[in-house]
């Protein structure tokens, strides 16, 4: 019967090196949507509890939001791997930021930070995509957008992850400002309250739950303020 | 690139309360050259039916001079206009004879019927038929209209609510699409009138 069986062409099959199943791949994807809103004094700060891969639901309340400072908080979905990868590194370098400069990290000195490390890895990425939130030196409301390899912008509000393209029109027509391009420069912060802002967010997910299988199960939002850290959590679909 | 992208499209139908609301965008493009900003998608078939055809152009205009066709042998046939579930099945019916090699067309039927309950579906581009009791969405902005209707629309609206709701969702779901857009046409069709409205949204 060996003799039946087609002739393998792969000439590494004989020669050197380690066999690798032609599969494999060091990535996965475990879904998941992650939205932010900067106002005046705050920042709102959301991203649903389910994690995902391919057609599973792994867990219904796995937490996409990490808290790395009294005034930042990051939310990732993409591989989790890559994210608890990305999460400690982070903490890491905020432990000795702290040590070395007795105070903890600025939101947007955290936002460069998380670039670089995000671009350091260039050609093997964290499969991350993150929203970094918090409060500015002057305690203002600020939303950082990230790509996996670490282009990042400061908007005054951000959808990542697989309910993205689902939320930001919903959010576009609701907070749509100024083009940063605009002269002269206008505030990239929303013009809502802090309840409105988290009103807007729980609609936005419960809209997005309705048609994205990868969003679900709950949504954890985290307000940040002058006062400190509210947590809030909504059930959503589990279906 | 897949070939129902080549041109871009963008295509909604809602329903309000003895009436319904059919919109599109405007833009013909070949990927992401713009072509044309007046292109239509929306064809009449009789003065309460109406179907949007989202997908590859060329499609667009063989599939709707076809069913115009099949539409006036019918009528001349049966001197009466097609119900919209008729239609919806001639519609399927005719997609699904080129299940091999489709028509790269997702249409959408909306239609008043004959005592004015209002009745849309979509099917996909070898006619899978989908009847919606709220909104159907169908073209290369898909999934931004799915967000959009999802959170702006409510049942039982008014003509006028509901054209708000629709227009706000169109223009607020091309915005965040490369390859459709340049302003949208709105008609709103009740049992005694059609409202057609051109909208301006960004014009790149």
């Amino acid at each position: 019967m060996a003799m039946m069986m087609p002739p393998r062409m792969n000439p590494s099959d004989s020669a050197s090196g380690p066999k690798q199943h032609q599969s494999w791949s060091p990535y996965d994807n475990n879904g998941g949507t992650c939205v932010a809103i900067a106002g005046s004094d705050y920042c709102v700060l959301a991203a649903d509890t389910r994690m995902s891969t391919g057609f599973s639901i792994l867990t219904r309340d796995y937490s996409k939001i990490f808290q790395i400072s009294d005034q930042c908080a990051l939310a990732s979905s993409g591989f989790q791997a890559d994210i608890r990868a990305l999460q400690k590194n982070l903490d890491a370098r905020h432990q000795t930021y702290q040590h070395q400069h007795n105070k903890q990290m600025s939101c947007p000195a955290m936002a460069q930070l998380l670039s670089n490390t995000l671009y350091y890895k260039r050609f093997f990425p964290y499969y991350a995509f993150n929203v970094l939130g918090g409060l500015d030196d002057q305690g203002k409301g600020c939303v950082y957008s990230y790509d996996a390899v670490g282009s990042y912008e400061r908007v005054g509000y951000a959808a990542q992850g697989s309910g993205m393209q689902l939320i930001i029109p919903v959010l576009d027509n609701q907070l749509k400002s100024a083009s940063p391009l605009v002269l002269p420069k206008r505030e990239s912060a929303t013009p809502l309250s802090e309840s409105e802002a988290v009103d807007l967010v729980k609609d936005t997910f419960a809209s997005a739950a309705e048609r994205d299988i990868y969003t679900g199960d709950g949504v954890e939002i985290i307000v940040i303020n002058a006062q400190g850290v509210q947590k809030h959590y909504m059930e959503l679909k589990k279906d | 690139m897949s070939i129902t992208s080549y041109n871009g499209s963008a295509l909604v139908a809602m329903l309000g309360k003895n009436c319904f609301a059919i919109a599109s965008d405007r833009r013909l493009g070949v990927n992401f050259q713009t072509i044309a900003t007046d292109y239509q998608r929306i064809f009449e078939i009789h003065e309460k039916l109406y179907i949007g055809l989202s997908g590859l152009g060329t499609d667009v205009q063989t599939l709707y001079q076809r069913l115009k066709f099949r539409h006036k042998l019918y009528q001349l046939r049966e001197e009466r206009n097609m119900r919209p579930e008729t239609f919806a099945s001639l519609v399927s019916a005719m997609l699904y004879e080129k299940r091999f090699g489709p028509y790269f067309c997702e249409p959408i039927i909306a239609g008043l019927s004959e005592d004015n309950v209002p009745f849309i579906c979509t099917t996909d581009l070898i006619g899978a038929k989908q009847y919606s009791s709220d909104f159907v969405v169908s073209g290369t902005a898909s999934e931004s209209l799915y967000g959009a209707c999802e959170s702006m629309y409510k049942p039982d609206l008014e003509p006028d609510d509901l054209f708000e709701v629709i227009a706000q969702a169109l223009i607020s779901s091309v915005d965040r699409d490369c390859i459709s857009g340049w302003g949208g046409i709105v008609h709103i069709v009740t049992p005694d009138q059609v409202i057609t409205k051109t909208l301006r949204g960004r014009m790149d």
